[in-house]
């Protein structure tokens, strides 16, 4: 069989995945960088905005592609509020005592979803879905998968820019860079890492929004997100935003190329080996230029 | 302070010893099963976690091969309590391997990485279809003919009995000192000569070895196996919760931590049903917001005052790490 | 050190109260059990997880045969009592359930699970404790291969249904070429292997089988590994979510082939042919083994179909029915025996024999298997209709499927 075209389709195929594993790996890469926290909540704040965009279509029918920005805005004040209430009382405590308020905080998030919803889960059912782009006779691209592709690419440039460009985003830097030097500089820490978590997440639940009409949703659908997020997060260099963008992109194209050469069982493990052999071999990150 | 905490401990071994001469029901020995499995379980994680103060997140391995490896070596022909021992000697050649990449990274490194290993494994173990029949799973060989259940609640017993044991030893002796300087700065225990690297692979390798014999019971008691289920990430949450439950790096902490869970996440269960992960979850940020250093941990320094005064340098190693 | 001893007299008197409440509902269990004028029936199955749907399907079939029961008049002169225990979809607490149910609720007989993983995992627990386990769903086979002189499956199993997809295939074209796409859990391991095998034995060429991460968003790469190969037939073995999936993401990467065949399951539940809760129009055209439809000949199938609409507002799948039955079953058996020895039960359940009930006649082989027929049923018009064999059949089956593109 010519292989050509075929592992070209995964390849392209990939990157349309990719594009929302980036947004969630973007999301949780800030939350390190400014924090250092890693988010073991990152996937279940994802799973809650598949709920609060689906909740949305359900009431008042409003189209996934433009519901998922109420549900971030909702996530971000879920965010913002989670770290006021909860993240700011443990600063300076362990990174394990971080960690397990995250896992518990996971739990509630994911166990009340199922107390209000039901285990059950849910799908929606867009006319869209049937819809393929043609590129030539051997490649074809699903529309949903575009349009979330598109609106994640405009999503992340902005979500750079806001980085790199902004009051908010130098000071969320300069924290990551020294956070004893940054408040003698006159920034206030607490309100840039309140927002910065805040968008962090809202950018989980964004992609939680983009992958409703492609996917289905139960409470602890967003389990396998959180793991796939470790990943992008330590591929991308900690705490780099665009290396996570760019891990992203890689690891959907690598989980493709895997299920058409190997198998789609594998694609997971395949995940965790590269990041194995990242942090063994190059624990800063493929993309990464921070230290470690 | 630490020799009263493990007369209690001794107390409360033997107690749990003489449990058959009171309980009759099966169901109930299964929980207490559970609760003194995961008081071994969360006292060999306490070894890496509390005294070394590192923070795997990954002890699902040990746990999952300790269990496939008993099921796989009986399969072959071994006798159950010989292929127990292989288990544990996989375990903790898995134990080598891991340590061997994990301990070079820290911090947060260090505890995605461990997560990373127990992933991979649980993935091997689910697609080697050929070898460990994958998500059909595998029988497990009861370790016992006669009064099953209580023999193993028995042998759970016991395993938390040999772990205090190790424990104790490990909290009074050079090794241990060690291991809780490389925990306090890790650079500073290096720059006054403690092979920093061999400690923490030795502490590991023991842990290993005691996780694989609780993951062996566990594989045991269900008769039967299957990937996501001993390899689950939650197996490694749970011994971890369970030690910072109690409080980490002491010696009666992980007993406390897994009667009060464990005890706590079966009751939820019959009076909840399916809001018992919801109060789980609350239980762990309460602790994490009020009783940061456990509840051991926590109860010292409530009672430290009083004996302070009277002692005002008595020097505490098993308090909780930084 | 007086603080040490308070907190150590403190842990001591916890220790005893708590052994203390437990030696109370020890008691309580005991007197309980003497006081019997009701017939407890252990359940076990997945009310939450990722088989909740069919766990919800069998606490239907179950209520309404409780209702007869119940309604009929006694068993035994006893209220027949279900004791429900949710495994979560998960291995470990199905066999947490058995203990419960066995060693504190005291059943004598238990029923379940939905799954096979689940169902596996229980059957050494149930012979340990020498419980008859009564089976209503599992369909891989080595849940009744144990060997265990427990065990009873109303069901028809993997064997059966690759066989008769087989004889199917074969008498509406025999076509050359197979695909086999299996969710890598031991209802898809064993699905896939019988398969393998029925293929092999009628000469059709298994050119591809490929195993995958059940709950996965996207299946197009494997998708578009088995167009490669043109097979002429596909044959699934997956759950509810992934057959929805699959199926649209077949359309996503142009999969023609001439059948779409599977092993029931996902493929036949009640809601994959709806559009807002499985595949919608995609589902059109695919065929299912199944082992009871509403429209099937056996008397009381109708009035089942009724009495479920009335209940849940929709029509039920095969799931229901085969948890309906056991239910029946079960509680004949308990007549037969007419005691509530776990050893009896077991005996009269070897005996069993209803030649009439909705779901076929009933009646255990020497491995406790019910010998239960397979129809081939297609989904047109946004339902399932019989089409195979001739004689049971509603409906002609529709072949070639048409392509995704001139439907």
């Amino acid at each position: 069989m010519d292989s050509f075209f075929p592992a070209l389709q995964a390849i392209l195929n990939g990157v349309l995945t990719g594009a929302l594993y980036s947004l969630i790996g973007m999301g949780m890469a800030l939350i390190f960088g400014v924090m250092r926290i890693v988010n073991f909540a990152h996937g279940a704040f994802m799973m809650v905005g598949m709920y609060a965009t689906y909740v949305l279509f359900e009431r008042t029918g409003l189209n996934p592609y433009f519901g998922f920005l109420a549900s971030a805005i909702y996530l971000f004040l879920l965010g913002y509020l989670f770290y006021w209430g909860l993240l700011k009382r443990i600063q300076g405590q362990s990174d394990f005592m971080q960690i397990l308020l995250t896992l518990g905080c996971g739990l509630i998030l994911t166990d009340g979803t199922q107390l209000l919803f039901g285990a059950d889960y849910h799908q929606i059912n867009l006319a869209l879905l049937g819809k393929n782009v043609h590129l030539g006779r051997q490649i074809s691209l699903n529309a949903p998968w575009l349009i979330s592709f598109g609106i994640a690419l405009a999503l992340g440039a902005l979500l750079y820019f806001f980085v790199m460009h902004t009051m908010h985003g130098r000071a969320a830097r300069a924290i990551a860079q020294n956070p004893y030097a940054a408040p003698l500089m006159g920034i206030n820490v607490h309100r840039v890492q309140a927002f910065s978590f805040g968008v962090g997440v809202a950018a989980a639940g964004i992609a939680g929004g983009l992958l409703l009409p492609v996917f289905y949703l139960y409470p602890t659908v967003g389990d396998q997100f959180t793991l796939k997020a470790f990943v992008m997060v330590v591929l991308g260099g900690m705490g780099s935003i665009q290396g996570a963008a760019i891990a992203g992109l890689v690891l959907g194209v690598v989980e493709n190329l895997t299920s058409l050469f190997w198998g789609n069982e594998w694609a997971l493990a395949v995940d965790f080996v590269i990041f194995l052999l990242v942090l063994s071999l190059r624990p800063s990150g493929i993309f990464g230029s921070q230290r470690v | 302070m630490r020799r009263a905490q493990l007369l209690i401990a001794i107390l409360s071994v033997s107690l749990s010893l003489a449990a058959p001469l009171v309980v009759r029901s099966d169901y109930l020995f299964q929980v207490l099963f559970r609760v003194s499995l995961f008081a071994a379980l969360g006292l060999a994680w306490n070894l890496v976690g509390g005294y070394a103060g590192q923070l795997s997140l990954g002890h699902a391995a040990y746990f999952g091969a300790g269990a496939y490896g008993l099921a796989l070596f009986s399969k072959a022909g071994i006798h159950p309590w010989s292929a127990l021992l292989l288990a544990v000697l996989v375990a903790v050649l898995f134990a080598a391997l891991i340590g061997g990449v994990s301990f070079r990274l820290r911090g947060p490194y260090f505890t995605l990485s461990t997560i990373a290993f127990a992933e991979v494994l649980r993935l091997a173990a689910k697609n080697l279809v050929s070898i460990t029949s994958g998500d059909v799973g595998l029988p497990v060989p009861g370790l016992f003919a006669k009064s099953f259940v209580r023999s193993l609640y028995l042998a759970a017993v016991l395993l938390t009995a040999v772990t205090l044991g190790i424990t104790a030893w490990v909290s009074r002796s050079k090794f241990g000192y060690y291991l809780m300087a490389i925990r306090e700065d890790e650079d500073t225990a290096l720059s006054v000569g403690v092979n920093a690297a061999r400690s923490k692979l030795m502490v590991l390798l023991l842990s290993a070895a005691l996780t694989a014999l609780g993951g062996g019971l566990y594989g045991s008691l269900f008769l039967f196996i299957v990937p996501d289920q001993v390899f689950s990430i939650d197996i490694s949450v749970e011994m971890a919760i369970v030690a910072m439950l109690g409080g980490a790096g002491t010696i009666l902490g992980p007993l406390i931590g897994a009667a009060i869970l464990e005890s706590a996440a079966e009751l939820l269960k019959n009076l909840f049903h399916e809001a018992h992960l919801l109060i789980y979850g609350i239980l762990i940020v309460l602790v994490v917001l009020f009783l940061p250093e456990g509840i051991t941990g926590s109860l010292a320094h409530r009672l430290r005052p009083r004996s302070a005064m009277a002692a005002p340098s008595s020097k505490e190693p098993d308090t909780v790490p930084k | 050190m007086r603080s040490v001893c308070a907190s150590a007299v403190a842990v001591l008197g916890c220790a005893l109260a708590l052994t203390g409440c437990r030696r109370g509902t020890d008691r309580s269990d005991r007197s309980d059990e003497g006081s019997g004028n009701k017939v407890k029936v252990g359940v076990i199955t997945s009310l939450t997880g990722s088989t909740a749907a069919f766990g919800q399907a069998h606490k239907n079939g179950y209520a309404i045969a409780l209702d007869e029961l119940n309604g009929r008049g006694r068993l035994l002169g006893k209220r027949v009592e279900l004791d429900y225990y949710d495994d979560q979809s998960r291995p470990d607490q199905a066999v947490q359930g058995v203990s419960k149910l066995v060693d504190q609720d005291h059943v004598p007989i238990i029923l379940g699970a939905y799954s096979s993983e689940n169902t596996r995992a229980i059957v050494p627990a149930v012979t340990q404790k020498q419980i008859p386990l009564l089976m209503p769903t599992a369909t891989a086979d080595n849940v009744i291969e144990s060997g265990s002189p427990w065990t009873f499956r109303i069901c028809a199993g993997a064997g059966a249904y690759a066989t008769r997809t087989v004889a199917f295939l074969k008498d509406t074209g025999a076509p050359k070429k197979m695909a086999i796409i299996y969710e890598n859990t031991n209802f898809g391991q064993s699905n896939a292997q019988a398969m393998l095998e029925a293929a092999k034995q009628a000469g059709i060429e298994v050119v591809d089988s490929e195993a995958y991460q059940a709950s996965s968003p996207d299946y197009k790469t494997l998708l578009q590994r088995v167009k490669a190969k043109n097979p002429a037939v596909i044959y699934f073995a997956s759950y509810l979510l992934d057959a929805t999936t699959l199926m649209r993401q077949a359309e996503q990467v142009g999969l023609n082939p001439a059948y779409y065949t599977s092993a029931g399951t996902g493929f036949a539940a009640a809601e994959f042919p709806t559009p807002d809760k499985g595949a919608g129009r995609n589902a059109e055209y695919t065929f299912s083994v199944s082992q009871w439809l509403p429209s099937a000949r056996w008397k009381g199938s109708k009035e089942f179909d009724e009495k479920y609409f009335q209940r849940t507002g929709s029509h039920p799948a095969y799931h229901a029915m085969e948890a309906y039955v056991t239910l029946l079953a079960a509680a004949e058996a308990i007549q037969k025996a007419n005691s509530n020895n776990p050893q009896t039960i077991r005996d009269a359940l070897r005996e069993l024999n209803m030649p009439e009930t909705p779901f076929g006649p009933i009646k255990f082989d020497a491995k406790g298997q019910n010998q239960h027929p397979v129809l081939i049923t297609q989904v047109q018009g946004g339902q399932y209709r019989v089409v195979w064999p001739v004689d049971a059949a509603e409906a002609k089956p529709i072949i070639p499927t048409p392509p995704w593109n001139q439907r």
